[in-house]
């Protein structure tokens, strides 16, 4: 069997006093799909920005493709990395926020073939020629001059999904990818990613969306209260709920 | 309005006044025959605007106005790139490096920037000579510090390192008002900090940064008149030497003054456009060019065609 994509092992996490994360243990394999669901405030924003060392876990052990994130081992001993080597592993890794976070003073051209040109010393046209496939890919080629404050929300996640995919990661993160969106515009963005996930991507996805979960992911986890409470196949365990809290947690957002 | 209108005819009515000189300017006339002397005093303008346009244009006014001007773009120049560099040294994760930066800024905001001028003028009494070399082996390179610090370098040294301490601030400001998130994104995919300033959050401080750097660049212009004091010969200086030659006080310095109003006229305009520049992307639209905005104005006043109101 191969080394899994990302492999969490009793993952803890406190911001001061408050306990976030209490040992989770998480596995995605290759190619996999998997969708964290949990209440706000259950700690799957959190697990998710560990996994690209945005936040610093306490407590574990975490590896994406067999590599530890943000450390690495001599001995017995754990080392921190040190900003370049941080810089490469997160480079590998797309993220798609809540909120977009375009870079709101370049098209959506220069928001693509930035980090190519910057992080991996791409030339310019070879980024602007990608760039343009990836706008075609997310059905946005007639927007590549515009400006994010001249897109739709849903229009601005796609460019940030586009974004991430210059980068060719071999791992794509979502946090609540279409939370901020007006409910019309969510379609547009669900289906890109269900576009990437059959093109063989391996995705981890903090969603609400439980049609999403049931129809693309592979394997689900539910969070609550900083540990996983239940996972499995999305199709059975979002259907009939082994556990109170996720039936509880389902019944509220069905 | 009325009252703009009323303040705005006063304003004009005394500039362009004229008042009497004191001095009585003689004629003959002839009445029946008679020849009568008859006498009135002759009269100048109030702002003295004739013996304004004698100096306005002079050259040597013309060469205090060149050296305010290189004064001031210098000791800009200084300014933001020490302010740029002290913001984020200021925001370094080292407490060494930031918390120097802050003493950087502490010590040039803390004293006026008059004692600052002529403490660097006077600085030959604490260091005579600097000697680049080995510690306690052979000097290569030894600077007489009196004629280093002339009276524009140190003019220059004293108000770059000043505004460096301003300017501090104000990049600080402009980078904490850029959203986080930017950052987050920068950093995920793998920029470094420095990247992420220099490509992300600098580009969009900038809209912060860029209307108190205009005044920054306005106040500037009119500080390095103090540089009058030790002798270095800017607009002001050169208007009062004329000035203490002819005892025209008061017109020179109206020539001075306008001078000072017309550049800083330049420089709001260059800085409108400036922002127009980095307002790119944060909106729909442009806003509208000083002609443009004019026209919109004399429209609401009235000018211009309008719908007519019932």
């Amino acid at each position: 069997m191969t080394t899994p994509m990302v492999e969490a092992r009793g993952i803890s996490k406190s911001f001061g006093t408050v306990q976030v994360l209490s040992g989770v243990d998480l596995t995605v394999e290759r190619g996999q799909v998997a969708c964290l669901i949990g209440p706000s405030g259950s700690g799957k924003s959190t697990f998710l920005r560990c996994i690209n060392h945005l936040e610093k876990h306490d407590a574990g052990e975490l590896r994406v493709d067999g590599s530890l994130v943000g450390y690495r081992q001599s001995g017995n001993k754990l080392y921190e990395l040190n900003e370049r080597q941080i810089c490469a592993e997160r480079s590998q890794i797309g993220m798609v926020f809540q909120r977009f976070n375009l870079f709101p003073h370049l098209t959506a051209l220069e928001n693509i073939t930035i980090a190519p040109q910057r992080v991996l010393g791409k030339k310019g046209p070879e980024t602007i020629r990608r760039a343009q496939e990836l706008l075609e890919r997310v059905g946005l080629s007639d927007k590549a001059a515009s400006y994010p404050s001249q897109l739709s929300g849903g229009q601005q996640q796609r460019v940030a999904i586009a974004r991430a995919l210059a980068m060719d990661p071999k791992l794509m993160l979502f946090d609540e990818p279409t939370s901020a969106l007006d409910p019309e515009l969510v379609g547009e963005v669900l289906d890109v990613m269900r576009d990437l996930a059959k093109s063989g991507m391996t995705m981890v996805v903090v969603t609400h969306e439980m049609g999403f979960a049931r129809e693309v992911a592979d394997v689900a986890y539910f969070l609550d209260e900083g540990v996983v409470q239940e996972w499995g196949n999305p199709r059975e365990m979002l259907v009939s709920p082994r556990t109170q809290r996720l039936a509880g947690f389902l019944s509220k957002v069905l | 309005m009325a009252l703009v209108a009323v303040a705005a005819a006063m304003l004009i009515n005394t500039l362009l006044s004229k008042v009497p000189t004191g001095l009585e300017e003689c004629h003959q006339v002839l009445v029946n025959g008679h020849s009568h002397q008859v006498c009135a005093s002759t009269m100048r303008w109030r702002f003295f605007w004739d013996v304004v346009g004698n100096y306005i244009f002079d050259a040597s006014i013309f060469r205090g106005l060149w050296l305010t001007l290189e004064l001031t773009v210098f000791a800009m120049a200084i300014g933001i790139t020490l302010g740029v560099i002290t913001a984020v040294m200021r925001m370094s994760p080292n407490r060494i490096v930031s918390s120097s930066a802050w003493l950087f800024t502490w010590f040039f905001r803390g004293t006026p920037v008059y004692v600052q001028i002529l403490f660097w003028f006077n600085i030959a009494f604490l260091y005579p000579t600097i000697q680049f070399g080995l510690p306690f082996g052979p000097h290569f390179l030894t600077v007489n510090v009196l004629t280093l610090f002339t009276g524009f370098v140190a003019a220059l040294t004293a108000l770059g390192l000043n505004e460096g301490a301003y300017m501090s601030e104000i990049v600080r400001a402009g980078f904490k008002a850029v959203d986080e998130g930017q950052i987050e994104a920068a950093q995920a995919l793998g920029m470094t900090r420095l990247q992420t300033m220099w490509r992300i959050t600098l580009p969009q401080a900038m809209r912060v940064i860029i209307p108190p750097t205009g005044n920054e660049l306005i106040s500037m212009l009119k500080t390095s008149s103090l540089a009058s004091a030790i002798a270095v010969t800017e607009l002001l200086k050169s208007t009062s030497n004329i000035a203490s030659r002819t005892f025209q006080t008061m017109q020179l310095l109206i020539v001075a003054s306008l001078w000072y109003l017309t550049v800083t006229t330049v420089l709001s305009i260059g800085q409108f456009y400036v922002e127009r520049h980095f307002a790119k992307g944060s909106s729909r639209s442009m806003p509208p060019t000083p002609l443009q905005r004019i026209k919109q104005d004399l429209r609401r006043m009235g000018f211009g065609n309008r719908e007519v109101r019932s």
